[in-house]
């Protein structure tokens, strides 16, 4: 299984990203995911989140969740990115692509990628708003 | 032993600091370091249970026996995504 993941403060670029796309003949199904910051956090209307990272556990817990996919899943490459630091509402904070032979692994194996980031991988999220910061819920 | 402590996200807002080193008894515990985090900044108090805890890169539990020059990472639930 091809593997790519990238931590960064820059914003996502979608077309780039899409035009490296590579995909064999077997294949028969590509899903993507965007996750975009929304406007309002915990009730309050927010302008921004900002992203911390603790970037090399990050990347360790993620290839950790690679590992566990490829044997999962007959997935031909899986490409995550995510941004860090100061991102703006409506914005992509996460792209994920997962190449599979069929759509049925390629959905399953995205879904449970995310699941996994989502409880694995250490990265919090500060609300700023509209006039400053808003308090995160503790 | 000496241990290096890290703290992330509002954990470091906390504590005042991203980092210091901490001195325990040979064979302690995470739970024993906890204690001694509490006790050193009395503002994790009540965080216990909800805290994670990684020892180099991965997760470990209350229970994880801590070594020489270990570095525990200190941090409140993962908000990826």
């Amino acid at each position: 299984m091809k593997r790519q993941l990238t931590i960064t403060t820059e914003p996502i670029d979608e077309g780039t990203l899409l035009a490296q796309r590579s995909i064999s003949s077997r294949i028969g199904a590509a899903v993507y995911f965007l996750g975009i910051v929304r406007g309002s956090e915990g009730g309050a209307n927010i302008s921004a989140l900002e992203y911390e990272a603790f970037q090399r556990m990050v990347e360790h817990q993620i290839g950790l969740l690679f590992d566990e996919m490829e044997k999962r899943w007959p997935i031909e490459s899986v490409r995550l990115v995510h941004r860090i630091g100061v991102i703006k509402v409506s914005e992509p904070s996460l792209w994920v692509e997962v190449v599979a032979p069929h759509r049925g692994e390629a959905f399953a194996a995205c879904q449970w990628l995310i699941d996994g980031l989502k409880r694995m991988a250490p990265i919090w999220k500060k609300p700023l708003g509209l006039e400053g910061e808003v308090p995160r819920g503790e | 032993m000496r241990v290096t402590v890290c703290f992330y996200s509002w954990f470091k807002e906390l504590t005042g600091c991203a980092r210091i080193e901490e001195t325990l008894p040979p064979g302690s515990t995470v739970e024993v370091l906890l204690g001694r985090m509490v006790a050193r900044f009395p503002k994790l108090a009540g965080l216990e249970r909800s805290t994670l805890v990684a020892v180099g890169l991965d997760y470990q539990g209350r229970d994880c026996v801590l070594k020489e020059g270990d570095a525990v990472s200190l941090f409140p639930p993962v908000q990826g995504g």
